[in-house]
């Protein structure tokens, strides 16, 4: 029988590509013959925007990269300034960051949650997951006063100390989530359709993972037991006590559970930072390189100028988000504004990847393989 | 319990207006008209319209019952605005898709693209024609009755793959062309499984069905064939829920590979025609359901409330009950892949349904039952 | 010693100058030895191409590579300069897939040629944009309109005067 190969447009606008992705599918019937990947729908030129901006002026576009976690965004890209510039930061605020970081990995993972099992085709999870996530957000909301777009991370510290009464609202939701982890366990790991679709579905090898730039959960799951939390240590991390959750297939389900684990890693984490938190300040009380008179007071809330300028140079500093390595190239010049910002995100280069894992499947097991890479847009096109 | 032939539905009229000394008059009346089949016609589509205003009624509160039970599932309330707890939701939804633009794309053909929705949601109120909503409660009592469903049955794919091909969009045809090798290979256990089913009774007709199911097993279990043949029921089930295409085996729509499936193309009344015949379809399946397999509208005899009456609600609470069971699932499950479904289809459902075949003939002949 | 420095002592033609990236070693490499020297760099055990980024410094480019080792913990920056005119470098696609897209967004976004590169096209700029924004000497006031064509794909152009309904 005379066959033909279908071009398959999905996307950019489509259900299940979390945004305006778009691939370029060969199908034969069912079976995807080739992938191609195309982006750039959602590009706001965040890196040239950069350019335009002063270093604190830069800290809310960091918010719009990662939307679903963007307190990491905030503190990757407050960690090069701070390098570069050599800020010191009170223990406490570091204490702080470290405890916004992890809530929202939890909550990045329960977005993950929801919207993976609902590509799958169950409609409930992601009700279950908004309803903890909510919880947190709350919490965000008490902090800063913003939902999901923080600025609340800036270079010398945090804009705010801890509001009070937000110690015990955080236990409250921690005691909750770890019980609510069990329950995902229990509803999820077991079904047998779940197993189905996740099971040997969109496999890749370690080294393969590796060397298409993988990082993050996706490239735990192959097996690697890597962490920059543990590898390249940053803030408080080297004081605290966590496991780096990893599984060997490489496989879907393996990149789920090493999700899954970390929330309950992160809850970990979060009990001992909010058991610890340490007295004092929650930003930096010196001045650093002063840009000449301005006549701009700075914060009043803060003691970190509005206005700065790092000695000339160049870093790369990169944390582990909750999506994987996310990665800021910041070049000074020497002026009020920098030079250069170079992003690498996670969701971009973790993408790299998807033609090779799902050539040969068929479409439900590119949505499934794409859900567990974990990608957001606004990370991806910048 | 009440055994017998019955009447049907269009007996069950005149004897009502006999009874209360209306017929003879009418009769009489269409008589001096010389137009006595004018009388006739005119009962049999009362009786139609009584059949579809209630399919139209029961689809706006499935529609209803659908929303309100992911609600209960999700722990949110669902609809809550539109009259008491939401009821007059469904009305709102009819009232929005009927002042919506019907959009024809533009390299659709233009026929068979409007004349699929129609094909679906006839073949899915034609299904009701032999089905016993309760005593008497029966259009017409065919004595190729579960032949007819399951022949009327295999109509929708065909308008599915016209609606599918007819909207030029390649997610359509996809969907099209899923929904007929689910159709097909769910087909055959589906009847399989019916036909034990009929080899115990010994009819195809649904009445006779119904009242071979009257009566207990040892005394006390009621002689429903899911007691008898639980595996028939089990494979009955799953073949039934592929059949009506909902999660887990919603392949023909699978909102998150194929946007849509074989109406992403369809907007305003014709997505309505598809919507409403969905949700018909969900009703008559699950009444084939409990007419096979809980006994139809069996039940004890409550005093001296019509017969009618007291076995339509027997009937409604059964069905009612199957389509809870049907929602649940959805709002529980993930979706299986397509192939997987095959796999499950052909290779454990088929022989599972002969082996099925197999014992129902053996306690036949054996004469357990 | 650290890792510039060993390639330093290994490759003293190549490497020109060694220094600190901040906090992580940084080697200059002769941008004709960029190939052989990343494929050196893979054997010492730096499986991770993290980063690359390309700089414009107005009288030439720069494009760095950041490389991790997941081994031995290990950080190391190549950094390549190339003229203002043309700037072109090989592709270290063949010993990175990563670098498939890193090197397609720094031509897409910088303009800098990777040769070696199987699929050299934008990423996230639509085909027919012009100029390549993060240049220093981009028109920012030059206004280009996206549509979507008849075969869906991009079309660019510089007369937004039928797109827009606003008068």
């Amino acid at each position: 029988m005379e066959t033909e190969q279908l071009l398959l447009n999905m996307g950019p606008v489509h259900p299940s590509t979390h945004g305006v992705l778009r691939f370029k599918l060969r199908m034969d019937g069912e079976i995807i013959r080739d992938c191609q990947v195309v982006m750039g729908y959602l590009h706001r030129g965040t890196e040239k925007l950069g350019e335009m901006k002063t270093y604190l002026q830069f800290v809310p576009y960091t918010d719009r990269l990662d939307y679903i976690a963007a307190m990491p965004n905030n503190y990757a890209y407050v960690k090069a300034v701070e390098e570069l510039a050599g800020i010191e930061v009170p223990e406490r605020a570091e204490f702080i960051r470290v405890l916004c970081m992890e809530l929202n990995r939890v909550v990045n993972h329960l977005v993950f949650l929801g919207s993976l099992l609902l590509d799958l085709g169950a409609s409930t999870p992601i009700m279950y997951g908004f309803r903890e996530r909510e919880k947190a957000l709350q919490l965000f909301e008490m902090l800063c006063g913003a939902r999901m777009t923080f600025n609340y991370i800036k270079p010398g510290g945090v804009r705010e100390d801890l509001p009070e009464g937000f110690i015990p609202k955080l236990n409250e939701f921690m005691k909750d989530m770890e019980k609510r982890v069990d329950d995902y366990e229990q509803l999820i790991n077991g079904n047998e359709i779940f197993l189905l679709r996740m099971k040997n579905i969109g496999v890749i090898s370690a080294e393969e993972a590796v060397n298409y730039g993988m990082t993050g959960p996706s490239l735990r799951g192959s097996g690697v037991k890597y962490d920059i939390r543990r590898l390249e240590p940053y803030s408080i991390y080297p004081d605290l006590d966590f496991k780096v959750c990893s599984y060997p297939e490489g496989d879907s389900y393996a990149r789920y559970m090493v999700r899954i684990d970390e929330m309950r890693e992160s809850l970990h984490i979060l009990r001992q930072v909010a058991d610890n938190m340490p007295p004092g300040k929650a930003a930096t009380t010196q001045r650093y390189g002063i840009a000449p008179e301005t006549g701009i007071p700075s914060s009043v809330m803060s003691y970190f100028p509005r206005i700065f300028t790092p000695p000339p140079g160049e870093v790369y500093s990169r944390i582990e988000a909750p999506k994987g390595e996310l990665g800021f190239y910041v070049v000074s010049d020497g002026t009020t504004k920098p030079y250069r910002i170079k992003i690498r995100s996670p969701s971009f280069c973790n993408l790299v990847a998807i033609p090779s894992m799902i050539v040969g499947l068929k479409i439900p097991d590119l949505i499934a393989a794409f859900g567990t890479i974990d990608v957001v847009l606004g990370d991806v096109d910048r | 319990m009440w055994t017998g032939d019955g009447m049907n539905a269009y007996e069950l009229i005149v004897s009502i207006l006999y009874s209360i000394d209306v017929y003879d008059l009418l009769l009489d009346a269409f008589r001096s008209a010389g137009m006595e089949y004018a009388l006739r016609v005119i009962i049999v589509l009362v009786e139609l319209a009584v059949l579809f205003g209630f399919v139209l009624i029961t689809v706006m509160f499935l529609t209803w019952m659908e929303r309100k039970v992911v609600a209960m599932v999700q722990s949110r309330y669902g609809p809550m605005v539109t009259g008491p707890r939401g009821l007059l939701q469904p009305v709102m939804d009819g009232i929005k898709l009927i002042g919506k633009e019907d959009i024809i794309p533009a390299g659709a053909d233009r026929w068979i693209f409007t004349l699929a929705p129609f094909v679906v949601f006839v073949a899915a109120l034609l299904v009701f024609i032999p089905l016993p909503f309760g005593y008497s409660l029966i259009i017409s009592d065919l004595k190729v009755g579960l032949l007819y469903i399951i022949a009327i049955s295999a109509v929708s794919p065909v308008a599915i793959l016209l609606a599918g091909w007819a909207s030029n969009n390649k997610y359509s045809l996809m969907g099209a062309m899923r929904a007929v090798a689910q159709d097909i290979s769910y087909t055959i256990p589906l009847a399989l499984a019916a036909i034990a089913v009929v080899v115990f009774t010994g009819s195809l007709s649904t009445v006779d069905i119904v009242n071979a199911q009257s009566g207990t097993l040892f005394g006390i279990i009621p002689k429903w064939f899911i007691f008898i043949t639980p595996l028939g029921f089990i494979l009955f089930l799953i073949a039934s829920i592929a059949e009506m295409g909902r999660i887990p085996f919603d392949f023909q729509e699978s909102e998150q590979e194929l946007v849509a499936g074989f109406f992403t193309e369809y907007s305003g009344m014709k997505f309505a025609m598809f919507f409403l015949a969905e949700y018909a379809h969900l009703f008559a399946v699950s009444g084939i359901v409990v007419t096979l397999f809980f006994g139809g509208w069996t039940g004890p005899v409550l005093g001296n409330i019509p017969v009618q009456i007291t076995s339509l609600i027997y009937f409604l609470i059964k069905t009612y009950a199957v389509i809870f069971f049907a929602m649940w699932l959805r709002d529980t499950v993930p979706r299986v892949r397509i192939d997987q479904l095959l796999n499950l289809g052909w290779k454990i459902m088929v022989p599972l349904a002969l082996l099925n075949l197999l014992f129902a003939g053996f306690v036949v002949t054996a004469g357990v039952i | 010693m650290n890792a510039a420095e060993e390639l330093k002592q290994s490759f003293p033609e190549s490497v020109t100058g060694v220094g600190l990236q901040t906090n992580k070693p940084l080697a200059v490499i002769k941008k004709e030895d960029l190939l052989m020297i990343a494929g050196k760099v893979k054997e010492m055990g730096f499986d991770n191409l993290s980063v690359v980024t390309g700089i414009d410094y107005v009288d030439h480019f720069e494009v760095i590579y950041n490389f991790f080792s997941y081994n031995n913990k290990q950080n190391l920056a190549l950094k390549v300069i190339l003229e203002r005119e043309n700037p072109a470098v090989d592709s270290l696609f063949s010993l990175y897939k990563v670098a498939d897209w890193l090197e397609r967004e720094t031509y897409d976004l910088v303009g800098i040629r990777f040769s070696g590169h199987p699929n050299l096209v934008r990423i996230l700029l639509p085909d027919g944009w012009e100029g390549h924004p993060l240049r220093k000497d981009y028109d920012m006031n030059k206004e280009q309109w996206v549509t979507i064509g008849e075969d869906g794909e991009d079309i660019v152009s510089t007369d937004g005067s039928g797109i827009l309904r606003r008068k």
